[in-house]
């Protein structure tokens, strides 16, 4: 079970990679106010994979209408904000740039948040947050580059900034909302949750992230050269400015579409992509593909515990920042210091 | 402004050269002014002058990651701005300077990142380019740092790693930024030589170095830049003299030579600093960095050992550019330890006997003597 020479997976983490989020997904569409046996989940999977109606209508209902398409969303959403918090990281050369520090969130937060202010549908919203995320990773990228690239605290530091220029604004929807109906719409939804996911919603929003996540397996080795210093990166010989628009772009509207499906669900981006790092080096052969399937099976456990702790639905961000904070202090004390 | 001394007894096909190559900065003074250079496969240049004469500029410039103002870079011929940069990559490669460089991967995951130009955009490294690597590395002499990560090496050793990345591009020219600069004794000889001993096997270096001793013990073509834009190009012997550097440096220098018991090596000490302050602003533009002379014609011999017969290409290239200079020559193979000695008897001028003395000193491997009348 290890790495080869090159930074590729073994075999056996490349089963491990794989299987994995589909025995959590399992899991997962058991556990909920009405417990479900694997066996049972088994056979309302395989007879709506045969096209035929299972023996109990109540499970396969609870099963394949609320609970599957959560779950999906939720494994979506896990692997989209993991890798482009991983391809951020890199773009920047800098171990805390991710969707949330770049402002890049908080942008399509507020895309989102004027969306639905606006009455938009679900494809107005992602388009207006991929515009808002994007317009924040630019001034993000104007603000904090140029200068030193290898320094880290210009680029965090001007995320911040333009976070929380992005964060005034949402607050400036929510003020002008209508109280009665938007304004707990939007503030629901900002603390991010998955309970509206239903097969309409993750037509529109799963195709982005599965183009964007498909983008970073393919271009996987590729990546290892965003890091590299300019000069570095033009002696390549590869074109560095089309794999930075491709990054910057690909990550930017993932991150924007899971945003405008279940609002912001901070840390993902952050801590996945550093356990991944601190189990496979920095090499994207194997982080990319690990970020993925990580992302995913840690988003269905925190949903699936969002859903299943208390009688109330906990907001998913809420819980990912009670786990997040905690975790990411106890890895970055125990790997001293990080790399990019 | 610039100087070019030019040996005519020597016209190997330039590999690269730099045209009336002039540059500035935005709203910044000239910092390069029309300059003129070439180098011949196998050969290496080194690039001298003060802090802020523009010596980094000017590897940027010629490798097209600034542009020249005005003047070219031209790659066998052909102006380096008209390749694409998938086919140039593959011809030149750059080792920058190891603390600009980023430090994330293991070392032979380094390596292979110099094949990027050659890899796909959708593909991983294949088993030959994992092969090429590999090779490479052996070939350094640091295998052993492969499965390291490059936060965890020395500094010469991530050097020597980034040497290794822009030699798995397989190029012909090799542009190192300040190499040895921050090294400490043992690891400065380490990279000096990986970077003479890939001279020895056909590839062109172009080094930038702060240590004139460097360029006279390693180059056989030097140019020296000075703050005013003035620049001279030639023969590492006669632009890496004690007035130039007055000039270029404001430094007072002594050049010296030490004797080894297999060589006779040029040194550099730097006395003091002069009166007419860095770069001579003040002096006339017009007044030309001056060349050394060559005096009337001595005789000389020179004897060469050579431990194998590995570097011989190399020493009868040598012998035939100064053939006009030949009076006598004996070769002997010593069959019982496998070694070789070649004495030669030369008469001309100075200089010429002793450009000829310096090309064969910066053979590796071998010893050579001189004795002037």
């Amino acid at each position: 079970m290890s790495l080869k020479r090159d930074g590729r997976l073994g075999a056996a983490w490349i089963i491990i990679l794989f299987v994995l989020p589909f025995i959590a997904a399992v899991i997962a569409l058991g556990i909920g106010r009405m417990s479900i046996s694997p066996g049972e989940v088994f056979d309302v999977l395989r007879s709506a994979l045969s096209g035929k109606h299972a023996s109990s209508e109540l499970i396969e209902k609870t099963v394949m209408q609320l609970r599957l398409p959560r779950i999906i969303l939720a494994a979506l959403v896990g692997a989209g904000l993991s890798v482009s918090g991983c391809a951020f990281q890199s773009l920047f050369a800098n171990p805390l740039a991710t969707p949330d520090t770049l402002g890049v969130a908080s942008g399509a937060a507020f895309g989102a948040a004027l969306g639905i202010l606006l009455g938009f549908n679900l494809i107005g919203i992602q388009i207006l947050g991929l515009c808002m995320g994007g317009a924040a990773v630019a001034l993000t990228w104007l603000a904090g580059s140029g200068r030193d690239r290898g320094g880290l605290s210009y680029i965090v530091l001007s995320g911040i900034m333009i976070g929380s220029l992005f964060s005034a604004l949402i607050s400036f929807i929510k003020f002008a909302a209508d109280e009665e109906s938007q304004l707990p719409a939007i503030t629901y939804w900002l603390m991010g949750g998955l309970d509206k996911a239903n097969y309409r919603t993750l037509s529109l929003g799963a195709p982005v992230i599965i183009a964007g996540v498909l983008i970073f397996i393919l271009i996987r080795w590729r990546m290892n050269l965003l890091p590299l210093s300019d000069d570095e990166a033009k002696a390549s010989g590869v074109n560095i400015r089309l794999l930075r628009g491709v990054t910057v772009v690909a990550a930017t509207a993932v991150t924007a579409s899971c945003v405008s499906m279940c609002g912001q669900v901070g840390w993902v981006g952050l801590l996945i992509p550093h356990m991944c790092r601190m189990l496979f080096g920095n090499n994207h052969l194997s982080i990319v593909p690990a970020s993925v399937s990580f992302g995913a099976v840690f988003m269905i456990i925190v949903d699936t515990m969002a859903r299943s702790i208390s009688a109330a639905e906990i907001p998913v961000s809420i819980l990912t920042a009670m786990i997040g904070a905690p975790f990411f202090i106890v890895l970055m004390r125990r790997s001293g210091g990080w790399r990019i | 402004m610039s100087e070019v001394i030019r040996n005519d007894a020597r016209s190997g096909a330039a590999l690269l050269r730099i045209e009336n190559g002039s540059f500035a900065y935005k709203n910044g003074p000239q910092i390069l002014k029309d300059i003129n250079i070439e180098v011949s496969p196998g050969e290496i240049l080194a690039v001298l002058g003060p802090n802020g004469a523009g010596k980094t500029t000017l590897l940027r410039c010629m490798m097209d990651m600034l542009h020249w103002q005005s003047g070219r870079s031209l790659l066998g011929g052909e102006d380096i701005r008209s390749i694409p940069a998938s086919k140039l990559w593959r011809r030149m490669a750059y080792v920058p300077q190891a603390r600009s460089a980023a430090v994330s991967y293991t070392a032979f995951q380094t390596v292979l990142l110099g094949r990027s130009s050659r890899i796909g955009a959708f593909s991983a490294p294949s088993d030959e380019d994992m092969k090429v690597a590999e090779q490479v590395m052996e070939r350094l002499g640091i295998s052993h740092l492969a499965d390291k990560p490059c936060y965890a090496i020395s500094g010469g050793e991530l050097q020597m790693v980034l040497i290794a990345r822009a030699m798995a591009a397989e190029p012909e020219i090799l542009v190192l930024d300040e190499p040895e600069s921050n090294l400490d004794f043992k690891n400065q000889l380490i990279v000096l030589d990986a970077m003479t001993a890939l001279a020895a096997e056909g590839v062109a270096c172009i080094f930038n170095t702060h240590y004139p001793a460097h360029a006279l013990q390693r180059a056989g073509k030097a140019l020296m830049l000075s703050k005013d834009g003035r620049s001279i190009f030639g023969d590492t012997t006669s632009v890496v003299t004690e007035e130039n550097i007055r000039h270029a440096f404001g430094v007072e220098a002594m050049i010296g030579e030490v004797e080894t018991p297999h060589n006779i090596m040029k040194n550099v000490v730097a006395v003091s600093i002069t009166e007419e302050g860095n770069g001579s602003a003040g002096r006339a533009a017009e007044e030309k960095l001056p060349v050394s002379q060559n005096g009337g014609l001595i005789l000389a011999s020179i004897t060469v050992i050579m431990r194998s017969n590995e570097r011989a290409g190399l020493i009868n290239s040598a012998f035939r550019e100064y053939n006009h200079l030949l009076i006598g020559r004996m070769g002997l193979p010593h069959r019982r330890s496998e070694k070789y000695i070649i004495s030669v008897m030369l008469e001309g001028p100075a200089a010429d006997i002793e450009a000829l003395s310096h090309r064969l000193s910066l053979i590796p491997d071998i010893s050579v003597k001189t004795t002037y009348e």
